[in-house]
């Protein structure tokens, strides 16, 4: 492999690391607070990015730097509605109930936002690419890439973990999300309403992906299938650094992504494969995930 | 005058066993209560009903006020404090976050946090020195002292205490017996309801006591 070669595999790597880290970081989010693998995550991560194609696609004409707004709104208006929805009428019912329940009631929601998703949006590709094409391409050792795919996703990655660390660790909202998280019942015994918190996570992780997935949106042709995809990835990423675990998640989706990335250029015929086969290497060694430890405190 | 907290013909069941049985009793403002019984007679069903975490028919009152419309996490509010017999403390935290937590919750003004975390290090001087301990390391005795610290946050009017003496070495049952005492005598309002197993821990403390045998209160007793 030359250098070229090797510096557009790490380019991409850390492209597709940023926009992977923070679908993953909303699924661990949710599974450290709620303890609910959802399944819908890769849907919201569809629902985000054909949003965002859309609004992008219809303000545009007005000014294509409105594009970029409307990726934010397009992600916080499906993790609110979307998310929301989910949390209060289909998982509030089933706490404290089978957890396989659960996992049913997320499955059935990701194929019935499938559906949704080609009755609303039809089954051909869509591509809106006005943000990508607004910034400049940069050259990095001689190799020219976008600068909205390796400053802008890999800075809004940074940024978002150093918030949920800050969020989490510095402020009144994020301490009582982290009590619900240790104790459901000591924290309503000191005043907790642990079902807000629950709301509050869940519409949180739910925008992370469709954040991702509306950043994603100007970077590849919009396609049903896409959230499948993308849920068994971000599921690998999580569980590979061991679920609930922010700062692992992001260190776990840089390395996927770099592995990924290289072996595409060096064996592509192994590109699905070697996320999953990281995963159960991981897994078989440390079932808790790479960062992940039994007991420790999640998120 | 009005109790502090009555309960009027409560009765809980889990998962179809009745645990209480038509459970009526009340406490007036300023009574140190001891709920007495054997382990599964009923202790922490009654105090968890009282906070709110159990399915209770009946009506239970706090200062007059029937808590079955309120949600559990608005009764702390009240001025009910609660240290479970676990003492479940945040590990996430430091002892003093850990005290601290409930009135910024509460919202309590800056300076009432500080007056409540001072009253509490008057009641546990011992807390002082772990302040700034996380609240996982700390022994399961000085968590209990921590667990009461953090109940006595919002815990102004009934504090509830489940079997703060449990798995305490001697040493630290009796440093623990003096803080209840300590805080008895800066306060002579709050009304206290300490469960336990061992009725001889409690005798010289409490001037209630309930006995409590398979779900139902078999005899009160005011000394």
């Amino acid at each position: 492999m030359n250098t070229t070669l090797a510096t557009l595999a790490v380019l991409d790597g850390i492209s597709y690391a940023a926009l992977v880290f923070l679908v993953s970081v909303g699924l661990s989010l949710i599974f450290g607070v709620l303890r609910v693998v959802n399944v819908a995550h890769g849907s919201l991560y569809a629902f985000g990015a054909y949003l965002a194609a859309t609004l992008s696609l219809a303000v545009a004409p007005i000014s294509p730097w409105l594009t970029y707004p409307a990726l934010i709104v397009a992600s916080i208006a499906i993790g609110v509605i979307c998310g929301g929805f989910i949390e209060r009428f289909l998982l509030r019912p089933l706490y404290g109930r089978d957890d396989v329940l659960q996992l049913l009631i997320t499955f059935a929601a990701f194929m019935i936002m499938d559906n949704l998703q080609r009755l609303i949006w039809g089954v051909q590709p869509i591509f809106a690419a006005e943000p990508l094409k607004l910034l400049p391409n940069i050259s990095v050792f001689g190799v020219a890439y976008t600068s909205y795919q390796v400053i802008l996703l890999p800075l809004v990655a940074l940024l978002t973990l150093l918030g949920l660390r800050y969020f989490l660790r510095r402020t009144l909202a994020g301490a009582v999300i982290l009590a619900v998280t240790e104790d459901r019942e000591a924290s309503t015994a000191i005043g907790i309403d642990a079902k807000k918190v629950y709301f509050v996570t869940f519409v949180i992780g739910a925008s992370f992906a469709a954040l991702g997935g509306a950043l994603a949106s100007p970077t590849t042709s919009l396609v049903p299938g896409m959230g499948a995809d993308m849920i068994v990835l971000s599921f690998a990423v999580a569980a590979t650094a061991g679920l609930g675990q922010i700062e692992g998640t992001a260190l776990t989706a840089l390395m996927i992504g770099l592995t990924r990335a290289f072996i595409i250029y060096i064996q592509p015929e192994f590109e699905v494969l070697v996320p999953y086969l990281l995963m159960v290497l991981v897994l078989l060694v440390r079932p808790f995930g790479l960062f992940g430890a039994v007991q420790v405190r999640k998120i | 005058m009005t109790p502090m907290l009555s309960f009027e013909n409560i009765n809980v069941a889990i998962a179809g066993a009745p645990v209480l049985r038509n459970v009526s009793f009340a406490l007036q403002p300023g009574a140190s209560a001891a709920l007495i019984g054997r382990n599964g007679a009923g202790k922490t069903t009654t105090v968890r009903t009282i906070m709110g975490f159990t399915e209770a028919s009946g009506t239970v009152r706090l200062g007059g006020e029937d808590l079955g419309p309120i949600p559990p996490h608005r009764r702390p509010s009240l001025g009910l404090g609660y240290a479970p017999e676990d003492r479940r403390l945040f590990s996430a935290f430091t002892v003093e976050e850990n005290i601290l937590l409930p009135g910024r919750v509460a919202k309590l003004s800056p300076d009432e946090s500080k007056r409540r975390l001072d009253r509490a290090y008057s009641v546990l001087p011992e807390l002082k020195e772990l302040a700034k301990r996380p609240a996982g390391s700390v022994s399961g005795g000085q968590g209990k002292m921590v667990a009461l610290g953090r109940a006595l946050m919002l815990g102004t009017r009934l504090l509830i205490l489940d079997e703060p003496f449990q798995g305490l070495a001697p040493v630290l049952a009796q440093r623990y017996a003096e803080a209840l005492r300590r805080l008895r005598s800066q306060d002579k309002d709050i009304t206290l309801l300490i469960t336990e197993s061992n009725p001889k821990l409690l005798e010289t403390f409490a001037d209630v006591t309930l006995t409590i045998e398979r779900g139902e209160i078999e005899s009160r007793a005011s000394h």
